[in-house]
């Protein structure tokens, strides 16, 4: 009798395809992304078609495509915790996925999240602040409505921003991690069509 | 699975889009993120060996061919120069391995990649300037030891850096830097602009365009996001002063623009003419002549003059 081949591991056929072509649409992602860190509050289309797995919308799932690999340890919130999604990021990142937020080079939440986790997030230290985690927060909606009014680096008078159903509790954190510069978190906003992100050098202004 | 160029019989075939493997491109496209994120920070980045000696811009064309996407167009210069041997070799690397476009056009080109100027052309929002940097760190000379200058900038700590702008002073009458001359970004980080001279260094600051730096040898990527403050180290005695010329360009007639000095002969005969050939050919073609072009009367008083 042959032995049945152990289900523990996904089944190729239940995966979602990753980018239809590897260099040039992590390219267009890329750019995108580099846009936005530097220009931040400044809104780009995602460039790409994608499919997003179960537990992520198709921004932060092209982000990850394009920026994740083995050398980048991902933390899921548990919202985001499902098989589909660890699949697609095992598969076509080939990335590890942690349960410490700690360890994570590129957190990905929902806005809805309890969001506690943010300040556990790696700040980098003085001498290499770039050993920092980017958080990737899913948001129903981003706008370039005045709710938000960013100076900075990057902006050369103000950018306006809104994001739907951004807590207070947010703000509060990113002007204590603007403190903190050079370490820091950056932001990157990721609804299902568009990308926005703050630098950790962005000043925000509540409106 | 790597991916070839749009028309493998036409590009290098055996290599992926734009040289580096995408492995490659995406570790290089996370330092540059941090880089973006922290101005004049220098982030380490696992650089490649390139088909290219260190020191022919290697750290210059990884960024280059991390951004580069099918649809840029590239001009590469060298000193100004498009039609010198390391601006055409970067050049033709990328027509070959990328297929992109190429000009020599300031305002046609997306990505311009540079080795020691900034175009005088006020560059555009939707531009990136791709600098070659051969020594990254500004430090460097007052202090050889990496752990030494990594801890100074964590301190913020650039007294030493004044010092040495005070030594030119008390030696020369003035600061005597005149290329990778140091400058503060956003008010924290000091930084090198790269061996420009520091007639560009006004260029950099408040600039609409993206400014990376690429530094394959030392294995450093930094960055200027737009519109930042960059500023030259300086003294409320001795402000920051950039390059003149009595000359003008001899080609076009430029006043406004860096020139470079061509010793004619032997007899001390010489003229001036601009770094930037794009911008030299562009005033020439709009009729603006200076006195040793060709277009000029032999015989007419200025041509073929020794420069005062």
């Amino acid at each position: 009798m042959t032995p049945q081949p152990q289900s523990t591991s996904a089944q190729t056929s239940d995966l979602l395809p990753g980018f239809d072509h590897t260099a040039f649409d992590s390219n267009a992602v890329f750019r995108a992304l580099l846009d936005a860190m530097s220009r931040p509050g400044r809104i780009y289309d995602l460039p790409v078609a994608v499919s997003a797995p179960d537990g992520l919308n198709k921004a932060a799932t092209a982000t990850l495509l394009a920026m994740a690999d083995m050398d980048t340890t991902i933390w899921l919130s548990p919202s985001c915790v499902t098989k589909a999604a660890g699949d697609h990021l095992k598969f076509h990142c080939g990335c590890p996925i942690s349960t410490d937020v700690k360890q994570a080079d590129f957190a990905i939440a929902r806005i809805s999240d309890d969001l506690s986790f943010v300040t556990d997030l790696a700040i980098g230290n003085a001498e290499y602040p770039d050993q920092s985690a980017t958080l990737i927060l899913m948001v129903d909606e981003i706008s370039d409505q005045p709710s938000m009014t960013l100076k900075g680096p990057g902006i050369k008078d103000t950018h306006s921003l809104a994001v739907k159903g951004l807590p207070e509790s947010f703000h509060a954190w990113r002007a204590e991690n603007h403190h903190l510069f050079p370490c820091g978190v950056d932001v990157i906003f990721a609804s299902e069509t568009q990308i926005a992100a703050l630098s950790r050098t962005t000043r925000i202004e509540v409106n | 699975m790597e991916q070839t160029v749009k028309n493998p019989a036409d590009g290098a075939p055996d290599y992926n889009f734009a040289y580096l493997d995408e492995q490659t491109k995406r570790m290089i496209r996370r330092a540059l993120l941090k880089a973006v994120a922290i101005p004049g920070y220098q982030v380490p980045f696992a650089g490649r060996e390139m088909p290219m000696p260190y020191g022919w811009g290697t750290g210059g064309v990884q960024v280059t061919a991390a951004v580069i996407g099918p649809n840029d167009t590239l001009k590469v210069i060298d000193q100004g120069a498009d039609d010198t041997t390391n601006a055409v070799s970067i050049r033709q690397f990328f027509a070959k391995t990328a297929q992109v476009a190429t000009t020599e056009k300031t305002a046609e080109a997306s990505i311009i990649q540079t080795r020691h100027r900034i175009p005088e052309k006020e560059l555009r929002e939707d531009q990136v300037l791709v600098y070659q940097v051969p020594i990254p760190e500004p430090l460097r000379f007052l202090v050889p030891r990496e752990t030494e200058t990594r801890k100074m900038h964590a301190l913020e700590e650039y007294g030493l850096m004044h010092v040495k702008l005070y030594e030119d002073i008390s030696r020369h009458g003035h600061i005597a830097t005149t290329y990778a001359y140091p400058v503060m970004v956003d008010d924290r980080y000091v930084m090198d602009p790269s061996p420009t001279p520091k007639f560009d260094n006004p260029k950099m600051n408040n600039m609409a365009a993206l400014q990376l730096f690429g530094a394959g040898r030392e294995k450093r990527i930094y960055a200027l996001p737009p519109y930042t403050k960059v500023k030259s180290l300086d003294f409320e005695d001795h402000p920051f002063e950039v390059q003149t010329w009595e000359d003008k360009c001899g080609m076009c007639g430029a006043r406004d623009s860096y020139l470079d000095e061509v010793i004619l002969d032997d007899q001390g005969n010489r003229m001036f003419v601009c770094s930037d050939t794009d911008y030299c050919a562009e005033r020439q073609e709009a009729g603006h002549r200076g006195p040793q072009h060709h277009d000029q009367p032999l015989g007419s008083a200025d041509r073929g003059k020794a420069a005062e």
